[in-house]
């Protein structure tokens, strides 16, 4: 792990009405994480935690605190510069994997490869990027996959197509919103074997919101959103006290 | 590169885009079709008034006695622009076939029938200058045609069908072929004409009018609505009949072929008027236009009337595009959280669905204008197609003076049509494309 963190978050906080009154989501939030790092973050429902994955992911302005990555201040970024920056350095994987319906998985691994290419700098590059993509989906076991329309594959296909984008760009930061939660007991364990691996792999960084505990219980730190604040459990055997936290 | 692929992912894979496509499409061939028939039936009607009319028409205000005849044509062809000119002296007159009782004028039917005007032309003029050679030639059936092309108003003795009238040599007439066959005449039948005679007063003389009998020497057809209430006579033969010292009732111009179009006639048309005020000649001045002002702005109007209900066509259409790009973007408030959360800036994810837009547009603008540009020069055949397969009739040519549809295409005008239509869909798209580059990603990836 190098010394300078890949994402540093201080006293995140984001503030939503509802209402007449303002409900306080997140109340300064920190956390700190370098290269190659894999954490887990729990929580009630409705504790923050998506919110919190959103924030530092680029998706979501917070209302105070700062957010870094690699060193930058992102904050004070205008909305294509975010943009830009969560195209080079922020991967997403989400629960229900929102995969583009009209695209083959091929195709939709490729998205944010073409997003960040010009159209003719992308005429230049395509060549090369398929290749890498394929050999992705090799990896992912997908190679027989790629022409298949969403609509054609199996909830686990869909869940390793949408890890395939969000590696395809080599992104520093893995984001994954509730992975696991919209598959089976045996496509998840498939699925979270593969996501530790491959970010193992490729010296990714990955943050992963969960209820499972599980899951939670492989990453290299366990951290809790208890009343806006991100609490880490002590020690790596922290699935016990994080039980806690959550109840 | 994504925005152009995607655009046109969405665009292909989905059945409502093609639906707002053929929309467009439908609504630019309605139009270019419309315009090209319109124009058509505009340019045809040009051609028969002008097949019938001299370019420029000189009528003297002959309120203090005749006209010098000599004098007025002095002054107009001498006027720079002029190629040709022909006089004609016309007086209106009942009409009676020889023989034959006198017409029961009870209705306007029969009155319109039994009135008519008569023309005295000089032959050798109007052969060289004016449109009387083809009018003779277009006449239909060949029994009723001119033996003599070069003396119209010649009928062998041994043609003339009243024998008691074989040796009196009546002079000839032409008439319309319509009117011929409505009053049951061939060549060589008799026909009366009477008018009444220059100076009469009414009320205080007793009125003997100007008659004698013609002989129908043949037909002839302009095409013109008014043949039927036309006769030719030779122009010397009118003065006698009229019993009158005038020589000119109206002065036909032809001009130049550099001064034929319509802003050039009018200068001329201005240029004779005051040439002849100059020479103290009282006289209107008309060019074909201004003679025909009337007709020709009906069809202008109908044109225009037709294009601005068929326009709505294309409000219709810009709706209908609205309404599909809504839908999608609707329907893709997920696709916008996923692009935006994959580094998608809100430009990019507008000009999404601006080129959606754009491509329908396009792509339906496109096929409008190939498709109305066919089926504008294929008309016939298809009025053909349809008159036979359903068994009604689309065009009576018999309403018309021609034999098809007319169509004239104006690539400009339908360039113009297809360019505004494309512009004015693609327009109204970029509203609900700004909508979706304006969603919250957060918002949108929340969606269900």
């Amino acid at each position: 792990m190098s010394d300078t963190p890949i994402l540093a978050a201080q006293g995140l906080v984001r503030r939503y009405k509802m209402g007449g009154s303002a409900l306080e989501v997140l109340a300064g939030a920190s956390l700190e994480l370098h290269a190659g790092e894999r954490v887990a973050i729990m929580g009630r429902s409705g504790a923050g935690k998506s919110t919190f994955l959103h924030l530092l992911g680029l998706l979501d302005r917070p209302d105070g605190g700062k957010l870094q990555i690699r060193g930058q201040e992102t904050t004070t970024l205008s909305r294509r510069d975010r943009s830009r920056l969560r195209n080079q350095e922020v991967g997403f994987v989400f629960q229900f994997y929102h995969l583009i319906p009209e695209l083959s998985a091929l195709d939709n691994a490729l998205l944010p490869a073409m997003i960040s290419h010009g159209p003719l700098q992308w005429l230049s590059v395509r060549k090369r990027r398929r290749e890498q993509a394929r050999a992705l989906f090799e990896e992912l076991g997908l190679t027989d996959r790629q022409r298949h329309r969403p609509s054609q594959l199996s909830g686990g296909e869909r869940q390793r197509v949408a890890i395939a984008r969000a590696l395809c760009s080599q992104p520093g930061l893995m984001l994954c919103d509730e992975p696991t939660g919209n598959l089976d007991e045996h496509t998840s364990e498939a699925i979270t074997d593969l996501l530790f691996e491959v970010t193992k792999r490729h010296a990714q960084t990955l943050v992963m919101v969960t209820h499972d505990i599980d899951l939670a219980a492989r990453a290299d730190r366990i951290l809790v959103l208890h009343d806006g604040q991100l609490v880490e459990t002590p020690g790596h055997s922290a699935a016990a006290p994080a039980k806690e936290l959550i109840r | 590169m994504f925005r152009f692929f995607l655009a046109g992912r969405y665009t292909l894979v989905r059945p409502v885009s093609y639906l707002a496509m053929v929309s467009i499409g439908l609504s630019v061939m309605a139009l270019i079709v419309v315009l090209s028939i319109m124009n058509g039936f505009l340019r045809e009607t040009e051609n028969v008034i002008r097949g019938s009319t001299a370019d420029i028409v000189v009528f003297p205000i002959q309120r203090f006695g005749p006209t010098s005849r000599t004098k007025i044509e002095g002054i107009v062809s001498g006027t720079p622009g002029v190629e040709s000119l022909t006089s004609r002296l016309i007086r209106p007159a009942i009409f009676k076939v020889h023989g034959r009782s006198n017409p029961r004028i009870w209705n306007s039917m029969e009155a319109s029938r039994s009135q008519v005007l008569v023309q005295g032309i000089d032959v050798d003029a109007e052969l060289a200058h004016s449109s009387l050679p083809e009018s003779l030639n277009d006449v239909r059936d060949p029994e009723v045609r001119v033996d003599d092309q070069e003396d119209p108003f010649y009928i062998p003795a041994e043609s003339v069908r009243d024998r008691r009238l074989r040796n009196a040599e009546n002079p000839g007439i032409l008439m319309g072929e319509d009117a011929m066959r409505v009053w049951g005449l061939r060549k060589g039948d008799a026909v009366d004409l009477a008018t009444l005679p220059d100076g009469f007063e009414l009320g205080r003389d007793v009125i003997q009018p100007s008659l004698m009998t013609f002989i129908v020497s043949g037909a002839f057809n302009s095409g013109h609505s008014n043949d039927d209430s036309i006769v030719y006579i030779d122009k010397s033969v009118a003065k006698v009949w009229a019993g009158t010292d005038h020589e000119l009732s109206e002065l036909y111009i032809t001009a130049e072929p550099d001064s034929q179009p319509p802003e050039l006639l009018k200068a001329l048309r201005d240029q004779i008027q005051v040439r002849l005020l100059a020479g103290e000649e009282d006289c209107i001045v008309h060019t074909w236009e201004d003679r025909n002002r009337t007709w020709l702005a009906a069809v202008k109007n109908e044109r225009r009337i037709l294009l601005v209900i068929l326009g709505f066509f294309l409000v219709l259409v810009c709706t209908i595009t609205f309404s599909v790009l809504t839908m999608l973007v609707q329907e893709k408030v997920r696709d916008i959280g996923v692009l935006s959360a994959m580094g998608t800036s809100a430009g990019g994810i507008g000009s999404i669905f601006a080129m959606v837009g754009v491509t329908i547009s396009l792509a339906g603008g496109i096929a409008g204008l190939l498709s109305g540009v066919w089926l504008a020069n294929n008309i016939n055949n298809v009025k053909d197609l349809i008159e036979e397969q359903f068994g009604v009739q689309i065009f009576d040519r018999n309403v018309y003076a021609f034999s098809e549809i007319p169509v004239e295409l104006d690539m400009y005008a339908n360039l113009l049509i297809t360019v505004a239509t494309v512009l004015g869909a693609a327009a109204i798209c970029l509203i609900p494309a700004w909508r979706a580059a304006r969603l919250d990603p957060v918002e949108a990836l929340r969606y269900e």
